[in-house]
């Protein structure tokens, strides 16, 4: 299909392009308790093909371009009409000039695990084995789980030479705990891993039936008020997401955020922890067939480079770093015990936790904390966190422990202060 | 004029026939749902400007569903030539008979029957997109990107988008043979301003069950939008607590589908999800509220003639006059639950599975006016700009987020506005402090609906003003 896209863009006089080649194959099973209710399998193969008009206006040289997706099942004349299309619509929507990627062709990666004898069916099943291997009949239960295996091969071609192909194996899912007493509740989890880590999966539903005993514990909500916040797991990624998406040059290029390298991003007078942050690279090449490599982001509060693919990285006069997913962070100083050992909300789960990279506010409805009053800690359920990243990053602490996702390996805790809580 | 019917579906008929045939020869039922979608999206900015083609609602490709000894199993798939068809089946057969490791079991289902029927059926336009073309569309949020600069100096940004897209969906099934081609359209504008490092935003949306004739909506609110990204920058934060609040219809279409549409999806019954299967035949909001969902009453993104499941769209009553009465369902939860489906069994695509999800849902208007409701608040807030919500379907939890609220004082507006607003507190006691509805209701239908964190589909919701107290953060 790609050499019957080079010709099709050929005969339309197309000579910048990016064709994108993703072959899939999945097995997928969806759990009610212990009963699968459906089992699922794809197999699916796709192209996306982005094409690119230069033009000269009176702002000078301008690129523009378009993606579309085309079909094997596409005649030719539809094909080239699609192409035709695509062109018309990047001269239309001409920026500020910029280049490609380039590269040439490399070897394929295969991925770093690839299934054994059982394939993929024998990958879900060990993992299915292990999500319900801790569910020993407590009043804490899997409720529902829902288990995807995929292995995917992905190549990319562009006309400034760069031809790679690479496989990524993902196994991932989410499920729900219940518990029925004292009170009914439910907590609900999803995991990600790049091989079938039934260990990990193991101790991870173990910690969340833990969480959801404690939740039916709970029975009110904390009152009103500033707390000094602890979070941890999942939550430590999407708050460190705001540093991600300001240093990200499509972000300055469009003036949301004034980053720049050597800027202190923690402003200065920092009482707590100096962030140190790297991109963590998981895949070979981005979808634009950067190379990836880890690089380091933020060191000691510093911004080392601004990150993005071809287009803003040209804009920004910067090396293109192209697309990360993963953050790593170093260990902090405090062990969790230490951070704990002063009054705090420790809030394990909300409803869903977000930043928002505009506003640098985080919060969420809180579906179980901790409360420590200096005294004795409380289960507590309710209200919600209303906080402002640009206002506790100053005395934001990383604890020692750390956690690993297949987006962030890092502390397991961050302590922030003075963080405004809705509750009674 | 109505929406065409897809080339593609036409030329691969005959195939997905004979794939059919081979299916119901091994299985006692098998099912085939084929799609194929375009999309087009642009989008205008002070730097960028962009169109393209494709898009989360935009696939082309087939699900075949199979029942085997009281089991149900699917395999997706996106290419189907003659060469092809041994394969499908082959995969099919091999999905048909997974079993899950040793200590799990199965669920067991009933066979499915269903009504022998064939139709087909396309949505209206008024402007066809596609023929307007890009240059016409592109000038159009161009112009009005414009305007929102001329309107507010200091904006960082006035970002304007739209988006068509058209479906065409075919559902095979012995005796069944349903077609239909569906077309939607969206726009929003976004403002920006920067208060020291913050950015603060304002946006608005347009949406129709239709064509271009939406562009025609966007042009009156841009001004507006830019001089609120504005204001934002004096906004200040609120003080938690409970308020007496007026919401906008976009508002109260948040509170509709996060605080209470999720949780009377039955896929969350058959799991006991869901605390609303205990309170059907009771009051769970004032008996001013009566609460709609289906894909087959309104005009709107979330409209269909079938769902992905093959049962015909609806217009389910879910609360009459503060009682809840009935959740929505797809197939295989009513099958479940021994109920009848409501059509409301939706896939993202034909690459994932169908859940019970939410199609047009929306609060009943009542009879009072605006004026009225803003006069009555003593001491509260209009709230305004729904930013994103999350369900609690287990314990009604309410997390809403709203981009901002003004304060009104002895029925007036004091001038003073709040940023960010957290909606929080238990969805009954909200829905029954509801004590004015504004006369006349109106849908939203620019976003998409996730289940947890996946599974996007295109929906609407909305409803009148409405006045009552809620905890905010």
């Amino acid at each position: 299909m790609i050499e019957r896209l080079k010709a099709a863009l050929a005969a339309e006089n197309i000579d910048i392009y990016s064709i994108s080649e993703t072959d899939k194959e999945s097995r997928e099973a969806f759990f009610v308790k212990k009963e699968l209710d459906l089992a699922r399998s794809t197999s699916l193969r796709d192209y996306t093909v982005t094409v690119y008009r230069e033009t000269q206006t009176e702002a000078g040289r301008r690129l523009g371009s378009s993606t579309l997706p085309v079909y094997e099942s596409m005649t030719e004349e539809e094909l080239r009409e699609a192409l035709r299309a695509g062109a018309f619509a990047a001269s239309l929507a001409g920026n500020q000039y910029y280049e490609l990627a380039a590269g040439r062709r490399e070897e394929f990666k295969p991925a770093q695990y690839r299934p054994g004898e059982g394939g993929l069916e024998g990958d879900l099943d060990a993992m299915v084995k292990a999500l319900f291997a801790p569910d020993r009949g407590g009043e804490a239960f899997v409720n529902s789980a829902e288990f995807f295996v995929t292995l995917s091969h992905r190549r990319v071609v562009n006309s400034r030479g760069v031809d790679v192909s690479w496989e990524v194996y993902d196994i991932s899912g989410e499920y729900v705990i219940q518990c029925l007493e004292p009170r009914d509740v439910e907590t609900h989890h999803t995991f990600s891993y790049s091989r079938p880590d039934t260990k990990a999966l193991i101790e991870d539903v173990e910690e969340s039936l833990r969480v959801t005993r404690d939740r039916a514990q709970a029975q009110r909500a904390p009152k009103a008020g500033k707390y000094t916040l602890i979070l941890s797991g999942p939550q430590v990624r999407e708050l460190l997401s705001f540093y991600l998406g300001r240093s990200g040059a499509a972000m300055v290029y469009q003036g949301f955020s004034d980053f720049a390298p050597g800027d202190d991003i923690q402003g200065g007078d920092v009482s707590g922890e100096r962030l140190t942050l790297e991109l963590a690279a998981t895949e070979p090449y981005d979808g634009e067939g950067i190379p990836l490599r880890d690089r380091t982001l933020i060191e000691d509060g510093v911004l080392k480079t601004l990150h993005g693919g071809a287009r803003f990285s040209y804009y920004m006069g910067v090396e293109p770093t192209g697309s990360y997913k993963c953050l790593r962070v170093p260990a902090g100083r405090k062990s969790l015990e230490e951070m704990k050992s002063a009054p705090h909300l420790h809030v394990v789960a909300f409803s869903d936790f977000q930043m928002d990279t505009f506003s640098g506010h985080f919060g969420g409805e809180i579906r179980l904390g901790y409360l420590f009053d200096g005294e004795r800690t409380v289960p507590v359920t309710g209200g919600s966190v209303n906080g402002s990243i640009l206002e506790a990053q100053k005395g934001m602490e990383f604890s020692k422990e750390l956690y690993r996702s297949a987006e962030y390996e890092g502390p397991l805790a961050v302590s922030l202060p003075d963080v405004a809580v809705a509750g009674e | 004029m109505k929406v065409k019917d897809s080339e593609y579906l036409k030329r691969v008929r005959p195939l997905l026939g004979r794939l059919l045939e081979e299916l119901t020869d091994r299985f006692p039922y098998a099912s085939i749902l084929a799609q194929d979608g375009t999309e087009r999206s642009y989008s205008v900015s002070r730097r960028l400007r962009s169109i393209n083609g494709g898009g989360r609602f935009s696939d082309r490709g087939f699900v075949v569903k199979v029942f085997n000894e009281g089991r149900w199993s699917e395999h997706s798939f996106n290419e189907l030539t003659e060469e092809d068809l041994p394969r499908v089946v082959e995969a099919v057969v091999r999905g048909a008979a997974v079993r899950g490791p040793e200590g799990t079991g199965y669920r067991e289902y009933e066979i499915p029957e269903a009504e022998p029927l064939k139709f087909k059926a396309s949505t209206d336009f008024e402007i066809d997109p596609a023929e307007l073309g890009d240059e016409s569309i592109l000038a159009r949020l161009q112009a009005i990107r414009d305007r929102g600069f001329k309107a507010a100096e200091g904006l960082i940004d006035c970002r304007v988008n739209a988006t068509w897209n058209r479906t065409s969906k075919l559902f095979l099934a012995p005796g069944r043979e349903l077609e239909q081609n569906v077309m939607w359209m969206t726009g929003s504008v976004m403002a920006a301003a920067p208060r020291g490092q913050e950015i603060m935003a304002s946006f608005v949306s347009y949406s129709n069950l239709g064509g271009a004739e939406v562009l025609g909506g966007m042009d009156g609110d841009v001004e507006r939008v830019a001089k609120v990204a504005l204001e934002l920058t004096a906004s200040e934060p609120l003080t938690p607590g409970e308020y007496e609040c007026v919401c906008t219809p976009d508002v109260t279409g948040m509170i509709v589908h996060e605080a209470f549409g999720h949780g009377v999806e039955m896929d969350m019954f058959v799991k006991n999800r869901a605390l609303a299967q205990k309170y059907v035949g009771e009051y769970v909001a004032s008996p001013l509220v009566t609460m709609h969902d289906g894909a087959a009453k309104v005009p709107e993104t979330g409209s269909y003639f079938f769902d992905d499941e093959g049962t015909l769209a609806h217009d389910t009553v879910i609360i009459e006059k503060g009682v809840l009465k009935r959740g929505i369902s797809d197939y295989q939860s009513a099958k479940s639950l021994g109920t009848e489906p409501t059509g409301n069994g939706r896939r993202e695509s034909f690459r994932r599975k169908a859940y019970t999800r939410m199609t047009n849902t929306w609060f009943e208007a009542g009879t009072d006016t605006l004026e009225d409701m803003i006069a009555s608040v003593k001491d509260g807030l209009l709230l305004e700009e729904p930013s994103s919500g999350m369900e609690d379907p287990k314990n009604w939890g309410i997390q809403c987020m709203v981009n901002y609220a003004r304060e009104i004082k002895d029925g007036k507006f004091t001038g003073r506005i709040f940023s960010p607003v957290v909606l929080t507190g238990y969805v009954p006691d909200l829905l029954k402090s509801i004590t004015m509805m504004s006369d006349s209701a109106m849908l939203h239908g620019s976003g998409m609906c996730g289940k947890g964190y996946k599974e996007w589909v295109k929906v609407s919701d909305g409803g009148p003003y409405i006045k009552a107290r809620i905890r905010l953060g």
